[in-house]
C-alpha cells in the first residue's frame, strides 16, 4: 500500500473517535460558550445578550480569584505530591516478580473506591471531635478543617490518599513498554542500578511522565467532589475551587450565564495547562526518533 | 489473533443494553403520573401503601422516582428537567426555600382553584402556608415541616435557658460539675444549615431579614446576631469544631454526652433515645434562647407542587394525588412510619399521632412558632454568597461587619437593586 | 531492582493505601450509635443487611458493571484504531486530534449535563443505560486515545515495518502484531476507563431516574435521609460494591493481557 493509501486508511481509522467526540462533547461545549456571553437565570425569566459582561464581572470578583488560586495551589501541589509518591511504587510494582498482581490490586483500591466514600471515609477520620485523629492529635491533623488557610491541604492528602494509584499504573504501563533487553544489555555493561534508572528507564519513561503529568493536572484543576464532601468549599470560600463555583452558580444560584463563564474560564485554564505539557512532550519523543 | 467477532463485542453490548432498556415515551397518557421524591426513611413500605390507596381509588398508575436527599443535587435534577421543558415530572417536592423561585419561573402549576389559599392559611401551620400561598395563589401544598430546636441535658441543667445569657450561665454551671465538657453545638459548616442558625440569631436579636422583595442582611440586628454566633466560638462556649459541624457532627457529638446543649431539628429525638445513647433520658427540648426570651426556630421541611407543563387532564390527577399525600390520613403516616412533623394544625390532635408519636404531637407549639427563611424569589440565588460570608465571620476571617457588607453587595447585585 | 528491595518499597504503600481502608472495612462493622467512640462494643452485619435490603444494591452493581464495560469496550475499540493510526499512518492533523480531544474531554461536566440532558431526551435515550455509555464514552475517548497512542509509539518502528515486509497489510500489522504487544498499555487504557466510568455520579443521577437503572455511585447517593447520613450503612455498601470489581479487575487485567501478549510470542 502507498503511503497516500496509508493515509486514507489512516484517515478512516480516526475518524469514529473523531465523529464521537465532535458528536457529544462539542455540541455541549458550544452551547457553554454562547450561554457565557449571555445573562441568563432562567426562575428569574431573564435572558439577554450582554457579550463580554460575564467575564468582565469575574475579573472583579474576589470570590472567582480566590477560587482561581484554590484550584492552581489543588493541582500543582496534588499532582507533584502524586507523581513523587507513584514512581518509586510503579517501579516496585514493576519488579515485584511473584504476588505483584496482588499489590497492584490491593493499591488499586483507593481509587476503585467511589470519591463520595473515600472522601466521606477520611472526613469522617479528620471530624475535629470525634475522629481518629483528633484523639490522637487533638490540634494538630485533627484539627485541620477547621483551620480556614489549612483545610484546602486536607483535600490535597485525600486526593494523593486516592489518586496516587492511578499515576502509578501510567507509569506502569510506561515501564512495562521499555524493552527488558536494553537494561539487562546496559548492566551487562556493568553499569550500576542507578545508572540504568538514570540514564535508560528515566528518559525512556518520559513521554509515560508527562502523560501522567498532563492527565493528572487536568483532572485536578476541575476537583469537585473530594472538596464538597469535605468542607463544601468553607470556611469562608478559603477551600472552594472553581468547579465548585460554576456548580453553585449555575444550580443553586441558578445563574446560567456566570456559571458557563466560570466553567469557560475553567476550560480556558485546562487548555492552556494541557498545552504547556503538550509542547513540553513534544520535545523529545526518544521513542519515535531512535 | 482477534477474531472479528470480538471486534463486534462491543456493538453487541450496546444492542443488549438497548433492547434490556425500552426508552420513555415522552408523552403519557392521563393515566400514568411521575412523582419525584427523597425516600422517607429505609422502609419503603408505608409510604408504597399510600401510594397504592391512591391508585385503586383514582384508577391513575403513580410512578415513584427518588431524588438524592442531598439538596443541592435535587435541586440541580429539578432544574435540568423543569428548565428543560419537558412533562417528565408531574408531582415534585420542594424546600420550603425553593417555592418562590420556581412559582416565579413559572414553573409550578396554580393551584389555588383546588387549594384555595384561605383554606390553606386555616388548616396549615403559618410557617409552610406563608411560603406556598405567593401573590394571594396557592404553588404547592405542605406536606410535612421542620423546626430547629434547643435541645439540653436535663442531668446537668435544672431549667432550660429563656436568654443567650442564661445560656452562657448554664454552660459555665454545667462545666462546674462535668469539667471539660462543650457547651453549646450547632452547625457552622459553609452550607444552609447554618443560614438558619444565623436566621435564628437574627430573630432572636429582634431583626427581620426580608424588606419587600428585597434581602436585607447588612443591619445592626444582623451584625448583632452573627457577633453573636462568633463570640460563641471565640469565647469557647462552643467548640472550634463547630465551624465544620453540620447536623449530624453536633448529633453524634451530643448522643455521645460530650456537650450541654443542641440546636438540631426534630429528627435528632428518636436517635438520643435509642438503647446505646448514652443520654438516654436525660435530654429535654426546649425553644432556641434569645436576647431577651424564646426565639422561633428555623422553619424547614417540604411541599408538593404540580408541574406547570403538565397537560390539563394529568393535571387534574396530579392535583388529585397532592390532595391525598398531604391529607390528615397521610400525615399520621408520615408522622408514626418516618417521624416527620404534619403540616396540618389538626394532625397534631390526631389520636394516632398523640398515642404512637407523642413527641411529635408535643412539638406542637414549636412548629406554629417556626420562621421561615425569606420568602423571595432571590433567597436561592443570595443563599450562596449568604452562607460564604457568614461561615468567613464565624471562622475569624472577617468581622461580622463586613462579612454582612460583602454579602448584602452581592445579594443587591443578584436582584439587580440599585442602591 | 531485586523483587526484595521492590517488595520493601512496596511496604510502605500498602500500608498507606489499606490501612484507611481496613478501617473503612471494620467501620462498615460498626453498630451506627457507636460511631463516635473511639471503638465498637462489639460488631454487627446489621449494616450489611441494610445496604443490602430490598435488592437495590446488587441491581446497581450489575447496572455499574454493564455499563462500566460497555464504555470501556466501546472507547477501547474506537480508539486503539485511531491510535495506530495517528502513531504509525502519519494521519495529517493527528496531534490536533489528539489536542482537540483532550481539550473537549476536559470540560466541566456540571456545564455539560444541562445541554446533554436535552439532546438525550430528543434521542429518547433519557433513563437508558445506552444514555449514559454514550457520553462516557465520549468522554473517555480521549484518556483511551492518548495512552494506547503512547503505547504504539513506544513500539520500535522496526517492528511495524518488519510486519509489512513480511507481507502484512497495515491494519494486519496492527491487528497481528502491535496490538497484541501494546496490550499491556490497552488493558491499562480499558482500565482507567473502566473506573471512570464507575465512579461517575453527577451524569448517573441528572440522566437515570428509574430504580431499576441505578448506578452504584446513584444508588450510595440514596441512601440516609435529609439529615441522617448512615456512614456505617454506606460503608458496607461501597465495601460490598467494590469487592466483586476489584475481582473483575484483576481477573481481567491478568487473563487478557495475558492472552493476547501469549497470542503475540506464538504468532
Amino acid at each position: 500500500m502507498s503511503a497516500r493509501g496509508e493515509r486514507r486508511l489512516g484517515a478512516a481509522l480516526v475518524a469514529p473517535a473523531g465523529a464521537a467526540l465532535a458528536l457529544v462533547a462539542l455540541g455541549p461545549l458550544l452551547a457553554t460558550a454562547w450561554l457565557s456571553l449571555r445573562h441568563r437565570v432562567p426562575v428569574l425569566g431573564e435572558d439577554r445578550f450582554v457579550g463580554l459582561a460575564n467575564y468582565g464581572a469575574l475579573a472583579h470578583d474576589a470570590r472567582f480569584l480566590g477560587a482561581l488560586a484554590n484550584t492552581a495551589y489543588f493541582t500543582a501541589l496534588a499532582v507533584a505530591l502524586e507523581l513523587v509518591l507513584a514512581l518509586p511504587l510503579a517501579l516496585a510494582l514493576h519488579h515485584a516478580g511473584r504476588g505483584r498482581g496482588g499489590i497492584r490490586a490491593a493499591v488499586l483500591v483507593p481509587w476503585i473506591l467511589p470519591t463520595v466514600v473515600a472522601a466521606k471515609l477520611w472526613a469522617l477520620l479528620l471530624q475535629p471531635d470525634l475522629g481518629l485523629l483528633a484523639r490522637i492529635w487533638p490540634d494538630g491533623a485533627g484539627a485541620v478543617l477547621t483551620r480556614p488557610r489549612l483545610a484546602l491541604h486536607a483535600a490535597i492528602f485525600v486526593d494523593v490518599w486516592k489518586t496516587t494509584p492511578f499515576v502509578a499504573l501510567l507509569l506502569l504501563a510506561g515501564l512495562q513498554a521499555i524493552p527488558e533487553d536494553l537494561a539487562r544489555a546496559a548492566r551487562v555493561d556493568g553499569a550500576s542500578a542507578l545508572r540504568v534508572f538514570r540514564s535508560i528507564t528515566l528518559p525512556l519513561l518520559r513521554p509515560a511522565i508527562l502523560l501522567a503529568l498532563l492527565f493528572r493536572s487536568l483532572d485536578a484543576f476541575r476537583v469537585f467532589d473530594v472538596v464538597f464532601v469535605l468542607t463544601e468549599g468553607g470556611p469562608g470560600h478559603t477551600t472552594e475551587p472553581l468547579s465548585l463555583y460554576a456548580y453553585r452558580t449555575l444550580l443553586r444560584a441558578g445563574s446560567f450565564g456566570l456559571g458557563a463563564a466560570i466553567s469557560l474560564v475553567t476550560f480556558l485554564c485546562v487548555v492552556a495547562i494541557g498545552l504547556a505539557w503538550l509542547s513540553a512532550l513534544g520535545e523529545r519523543r526518544p521513542a519515535e526518533a531512535p | 489473533m482477534l477474531p472479528s467477532l470480538r471486534a463486534l463485542a462491543p456493538l453487541l453490548l450496546c444492542a443488549a443494553l438497548a433492547a434490556g432498556c425500552r426508552a420513555r415515551e415522552d408523552t403519557r397518557s392521563a393515566d400514568r403520573l411521575v412523582l419525584r421524591y427523597q425516600p422517607l426513611g429505609p422502609d419503603p413500605a408505608p409510604f408504597r401503601a399510600l401510594v397504592a390507596a391512591f391508585e385503586r381509588e383514582s384508577g391513575v398508575e403513580v410512578e415513584v422516582q427518588a431524588l438524592p436527599n442531598a439538596a443541592d443535587l435535587a435541586h440541580q435534577l429539578l432544574v435540568t428537567s423543569l428548565g428543560a421543558g419537558g412533562q417528565d415530572v408531574d408531582v415534585f417536592v420542594l424546600d420550603v426555600v425553593w417555592v418562590a423561585e420556581l412559582a416565579r419561573a413559572g414553573w409550578l402549576a396554580d393551584l389555588s382553584d383546588a387549594f384555595p389559599p384561605a383554606r390553606v392559611r386555616e388548616e396549615f401551620l403559618a410557617g409552610p402556608a406563608g411560603a406556598v400561598v405567593q401573590g394571594g395563589r396557592t404553588f404547592a401544598v405542605p406536606w410535612y415541616v421542620d423546626v430547629g430546636l434547643l435541645y439540653y441535658r436535663k442531668d446537668l441543667v435544672p431549667e432550660p435557658p429563656r436568654t443567650y445569657a442564661a445560656l452562657a450561665a448554664a454552660i459555665r454551671a454545667a462545666r462546674a460539675e462535668a469539667p471539660g465538657i462543650a457547651g453549646f453545638l450547632w452547625q457552622g459548616r459553609q452550607y444552609e444549615g447554618l443560614s438558619c442558625n444565623f436566621f435564628e440569631a437574627l430573630w432572636g436579636h429582634g431583626g427581620a431579614a426580608l424588606d419587600g422583595d428585597r434581602l436585607r442582611l447588612d443591619t445592626p440586628a444582623a451584625r448583632e446576631a452573627l457577633g453573636h454566633l462568633r463570640r460563641l466560638v471565640a469565647d469557647g462556649l462552643s467548640p472550634r469544631s463547630v465551624v465544620t459541624a453540620a447536623e449530624e457532627d453536633a448529633r453524634r457529638a451530643f448522643q455521645e454526652g460530650r456537650a450541654v446543649f443542641m440546636r438540631n431539628w426534630p429528627y435528632a429525638w428518636p436517635l438520643l433515645q435509642d438503647p446505646a445513647s448514652k443520654v438516654r433520658g436525660k435530654v429535654g427540648v426546649a425553644p432556641l434562647p434569645g436576647a431577651d426570651g424564646p426565639a422561633p426556630g428555623a422553619l424547614g421541611g417540604w411541599q408538593l407542587a404540580v408541574s406547570s407543563r403538565a397537560p390539563a387532564a394529568r393535571r387534574a390527577a396530579a392535583i388529585r394525588l397532592v390532595a391525598h399525600l398531604t391529607s390528615p390520613d397521610a400525615n399520621a403516616v408520615l408522622a408514626i412510619a418516618y417521624g416527620r412533623n404534619p403540616a396540618r394544625h389538626a394532625s397534631y390532635e390526631d389520636p394516632r399521632i398523640r398515642a404512637e408519636a407523642p413527641f411529635i404531637a408535643a412539638l406542637l407549639p414549636r412548629v406554629e412558632a417556626a420562621r421561615a427563611r425569606p420568602v423571595t424569589p432571590y433567597y436561592m440565588l443570595a443563599a450562596d454568597a449568604l452562607q460564604g460570608e457568614l461561615s468567613a465571620a464565624v471562622s475569624g476571617l472577617r468581622s461580622p461587619a463586613e462579612a454582612l457588607a460583602r454579602a448584602q453587595a452581592q445579594a443587591d447585585a443578584i436582584a439587580g437593586v440599585e442602591r | 531492582m531485586s523483587p526484595r528491595t521492590a517488595w520493601t518499597i512496596a511496604l510502605p504503600y500498602l500500608a498507606f493505601f489499606l490501612l484507611p481502608l481496613g478501617w473503612l472495612a471494620l467501620t462498615s462493622f460498626w453498630p451506627d450509635a457507636e460511631l463516635a467512640r473511639p471503638l465498637p462494643s462489639h460488631l454487627t452485619l446489621e449494616n450489611h443487611a441494610a445496604a443490602l435490603a430490598g435488592g437495590g444494591l446488587a441491581r446497581a452493581v450489575l447496572n455499574s458493571l454493564l455499563v462500566s464495560g460497555a464504555t470501556a469496550a466501546l472507547a477501547l475499540a474506537l480508539a486503539a484504531p485511531a491510535a495506530f493510526a495517528i502513531a504509525r499512518l502519519g494521519v495529517r492533523g493527528g496531534r490536533a486530534l489528539l489536542a482537540a480531544a483532550l481539550a473537549v474531554s476536559m470540560f466541566p461536566p456540571i456545564a455539560t449535563a444541562a445541554p446533554l440532558y436535552a439532546a438525550l431526551r430528543a434521542a429518547r435515550l433519557l433513563d437508558t443505560l445506552p444514555g449514559l455509555v454514550l457520553p462516557y464514552t465520549s468522554f473517555s475517548v480521549p484518556l483511551a486515545l492518548w495512552l494506547v497512542t503512547g503505547t504504539f509509539r513506544a513500539l520500535p518502528l522496526e517492528l511495524y515495518r518488519a510486519a509489512r515486509v513480511d507481507g502484512c497489510t497495515p491494519l494486519g500489522a496492527f491487528r497481528r502484531v502491535l496490538l497484541p504487544l501494546a496490550a499491556p498499555g490497552v488493558a491499562t487504557a480499558g482500565l482507567l476507563v473502566f473506573v471512570f466510568a464507575w465512579n461517575e455520579l453527577l451524569y448517573a443521577v441528572t440522566f437515570l431516574t428509574s430504580p431499576s437503572r441505578r448506578t452504584v455511585p446513584v444508588a450510595l447517593a440514596l441512601f440516609g435521609g435529609e439529615f441522617r447520613d448512615p456512614f456505617v450503612v454506606l460503608a458496607a455498601a461501597s465495601m460490598l460494591a467494590t469487592v466483586p470489581v476489584v475481582a473483575i479487575a484483576v481477573l481481567f487485567q491478568r487473563r487478557v493481557v495475558a492472552g493476547l501478549t501469549a497470542g503475540a510470542v506464538k504468532g
